[in-house]
């Protein structure tokens, strides 16, 4: 209940960007107000007992086994919780899993796709080019900063060169891990133009809170503009014998 | 049995200094020699965890005090290293190295042979090096303070790739997986030990339906253990391997050098992590449990149901562990294979509420040390347990994971509740331990003050969590989005260090009255239970004759035994004066 009360005085959650995150923020709300229902109705039977059955002169009831209006209550309360809390949580989550968060938009041309590797402690981006496909002269790659289209679905394939991050946007309620020798994928969709902070959740060594990128979210029209300068510019500066630069994958098909 | 041949099982106790109090075989002094290990390591870990909240509350200031002496390199301020060091061995020390051990190694061994009428465990020589490997194990943990590249840092969790060479190439990290070995193998031998000394040792007439809960929480806790440490073990030997030999188990390979996956620790890790929430909270269950009848004075209410969801949840806590790998990545069918499993968690954990609940209704309650501190129990797990439900819940976890959010969580559930579970098992047992009362109205004040800080600092947490504060970062404020929070963060460092302070209240307390408390009698909480049948402290052999059981753990308040005998309880060795109405 004092929970509830302060998340309703205090609106904590940060400002969400996203087409879906409020799928995330009503499963969150309505866990909220059950459980704080539930817990109060357990604190308030546990203080009335304390107030009502106090003391020494008191004779305790006696009663052993159990009645079946004990056993009632005792199903009543767990189908309570189980289909008034854990069945529609359940439901909207999965609902919100299969229909966004885990339904990955891999047939959708105009998906934004972007390749993530995570270091310790930064991460690097890296973008198709023009010729839309992955590890070309044509790349584009940035360092703790992504941008993006405004509502169009940005796909990410990450992986991590050296331990396990995990690529966390507060503002989109989404994250996932950045393990060394696999990919992992992310989509999101980003609702309005702005900047927003790319935080790492995974510890990841001693400067993890560091490991602080940026998201810009830009209209289709800037966002060509910069894509079509950054193009030229890593065109300028390719270089084929640096190796190491090159750490982008063909773009992973869907498993 | 005739009397005579019960008589000369009896051994005497061994003469000599080193036999009686070091190495010692006796269940009680070995349980004792778990408590006061417990006891020191808690106070260890606790500190640390000062530190962690000075840090979050003051980035980079200098620690008052002690600061210069802890951390001389920067002139006391906790560097980002010292701040991964800090919430590594705050969590490795309270799980392994304290609250296993008051728990389960301490009131398992002290408790469990006197609540069932036994001797001693089954085995007490492996019993001896039970915790004899404990020891071992906290000298080597102990020791990775001192090494060249620092102390542990690779977090309690301590996955790959960081926990190994490419991620923490000191020995310290080697250490910490040797230590943890060793405390697994510990476990398992005590684990052993237990469960047979159940099923073997209990006193006629004690059926398993008359064994206190806390034996249950005990026993049910030990077959986790038994069942799930060894997985934990595997994934540190491969660790070990990975870090020593040069394999590469958990480190990823390359077009040119094959290599294993990281992830595989993961699911080891939690194989066994999950189970171990409830390897230390079912101890403190059954202690509740069972308080929450003997200061209700009435029979803790369906007994039968509770035991039944203890094992409920013991068996759905071997199948849930995917949760706490939501975000790896893992296949769609399984995250929601997962959710679902966990989230059937609830119902047993609600049965378990009612049974509490029922237990003081309509009771004659008493509000003593041990009682509030098991009530405590109730609420704070409570708290913890429903917020438990957000992170079972994927696309709710998928927001909340690696946050602050989480840590509320774990600290209200596994270690808060069984925090206070093990302070009213020490207020609950100390007479019998150590043959004096503890003062009550300090333990009161150190309830109260441990109570209102407990749910105000971890309560807190769940807040900042909710905000999308990430855990373990040594500056919050290096992020736009986390720094209006910082006051919020302030708030549960001070609340946190007025809890730190309270416990020098229990540490005054538990020297004064083990020094100059009042001598305890036989019964000084007036239950029923076989430990209390015996004087305070019990003899070497525990029982004289062994007891013959003919009632359940918790008769109080049956109106024929108060006619007959003219109090409200009936020892379990005691023959009913007529069959218990209804």
């Amino acid at each position: 209940m004092p929970f509830a009360v302060a998340l309703a005085l205090f609106p904590v959650l940060p400002r969400d960007a996203s087409t879906h995150g409020h799928r995330v923020d009503g499963v969150l709300g309505y866990l909220t107000v059950t459980t704080s229902v539930a817990f109060g109705v357990m604190l308030l039977i546990l203080l009335a007992a304390l107030l009502l059955h106090r003391g020494r002169n008191r004779t305790a009831h006696y009663t052993h086994g159990v009645r079946p209006r004990d056993r009632a209550a005792a199903l009543a309360a767990g189908a309570l919780v189980l289909f008034g809390i854990d069945a529609v949580a359940v439901v909207r989550s999965a609902s919100g899993l299969r229909s966004d968060f885990w339904h990955y938009p891999d047939g959708n041309p105009d998906a934004y796709r972007v390749e993530v590797t995570a270091q310790q402690w930064a991460w690097n981006f890296r973008y198709p080019g023009a010729d839309g496909v992955f590890n070309t002269p044509d790349d584009v790659v940035t360092l703790n900063e992504l941008r993006v289209p405004v509502g169009r679905p940005v796909y990410l394939q990450l992986t991590s060169k050296d331990v396990v991050h995990s690529f966390y946007l507060p503002n989109f309620r989404t994250k996932i891990d950045a393990v060394p020798g696999s990919v992992t994928r992310l989509w999101f969709e980003a609702r309005e133009p702005g900047t927003f902070e790319i935080a790492c959740a995974q510890h990841c060594g001693a400067w993890h809170y560091k490991m602080r990128g940026e998201l810009t979210a830009l209209n289709e029209a800037d966002l060509t503009r910069w894509l079509g300068r950054a193009a030229a510019d890593a065109a300028l500066r390719y270089d084929a014998a640096d190796r190491p630069a090159h750490d982008g994958w063909p773009w992973m098909p869907a498993p | 049995m005739d009397a005579r041949a019960v008589s000369e099982a009896i051994h005497p106790p061994p003469a000599g200094f080193w036999r009686r109090s070091v190495f010692s075989t006796d269940h009680k002094v070995i349980g004792r020699q778990f408590l006061w290990l417990g006891l020191v390591f808690l106070a260890v870990a606790g500190t640390l965890a000062m530190l962690i909240r000075w840090q979050l509350a003051h980035p980079g200031a200098p620690v008052p005090v002690v600061g210069s002496l802890l951390f001389p390199a920067t002139g006391g301020v906790v560097s980002p290293a010292a701040y991964t060091a800090l919430f590594t061995m705050h969590g490795t020390i309270m799980i392994f190295f304290a609250l296993t051990p008051i728990l389960i190694g301490g009131f398992g061994n002290f408790c469990l042979p006197l609540l069932i009428g036994a001797r001693d465990m089954a085995f007490p020589v492996l019993n001896m090096l039970s915790f004899w490997t404990m020891f071992a194990a906290t000298a080597i943990l102990t020791a990775s303070f001192f090494t060249p590249l620092g102390p542990p840092a690779a977090g309690w969790t301590s996955y790959p790739t960081l926990s190994t060479a490419v991620g923490a190439p000191g020995v310290a990290q080697t250490l910490w997986v040797l230590a943890i070995y060793l405390n697994g193998a510990s476990s398992v031998m005590g684990a052993v030990n237990y469960i047979t000394t159940v099923i073997r040792f209990r006193a006629p007439g004690m059926t398993f339906f008359r064994m206190p809960l806390t034996v249950w929480g005990l026993w049910l806790a030990s077959i986790l253990n038994a069942l799930f440490v060894p997985v934990l073990a595997a994934g540190a030997v491969l660790l070990f391997f990975d870090r020593v030999f040069g394999t590469r188990f958990f480190i990823a390979g390359s077009a040119i050098k094959p290599g294993g996956d990281p992830v595989l620790y993961q699911h080891l890790f939690w194989i066994f992590g999950h189970p171990e929430v409830y390897i230390l909270i079912l101890p403190a269950w059954g202690i509740a449990g069972d308080l929450l009848s003997f200061f209700s004075r009435k029979p803790a209410y369906g007994y039968k149901v509770t035991v039944g969801a203890l094992i409920a949840i013991v068996v759905l806590s071997g199948v849930v562990y995917g949760h706490h790998m939501f975000v790896t990545g893992m296949s769609p069918l399984l995250g929601e294979g997962f959710m679902v499993l966990t989230m059937l968690i609830s119902v047993p954990s609600v049965i378990l509420g009612v049974g509490w609940l029922g237990t003081v209704w309509r009771g004659s309650i008493r509000l003593t040390t041990p009682m509030l501190f098991a009530l405590g129990l109730v609420t704070v797990f409570g708290l913890g347990g429903f917020t438990g439900l957000f992170l079972a819940d994927v696309l709710a976890d998928v927001y909340l994971h690696d946050t602050f959010f989480v840590v509320g969580h774990f600290h209200l559930t596994m270690s808060a509740a069984v925090l206070l579970g093990a302070f009213a098992a020490i207020y609950f047992w100390f007479p019998k331990m150590f043959g004096r009362m503890m003062n009550e109205p300090l333990g009161k004040l150190h309830f109260a003050l441990t109570l209102v800080t407990v749910i105000v600092t971890f309560g807190l947490q769940l807040v900042i969590g909710y905000a999308g504060m990430q855990r373990r970062l040594a500056d919050p404020s290096a992020y736009a989005f986390l720094r209006p929070l910082m006051p919020l963060n302030r708030v549960v460092s001070q609340a946190a260090f007025v809890m730190g302070a309270a416990q020098i209240l229990f540490v005054v307390n538990f020297f004064y009255s083990l020094f100059r408390g009042p001598k305890a009698p036989a019964n000084p909480w007036q239950v029923g239970t076989l430990d209390w049948t015996v004087p305070s402290p019990p003899p070497h052999h525990n029982f004289d004759q062994v007891p013959r059981v003919f009632v359940g753990p918790h008769e109080l308040g049956n109106p024929a035994v108060k006619a007959a005998h003219g109090v409200d309880f009936q020892p379990q060795n005691q023959e009913s004066p007529q069959e218990p109405p209804g």
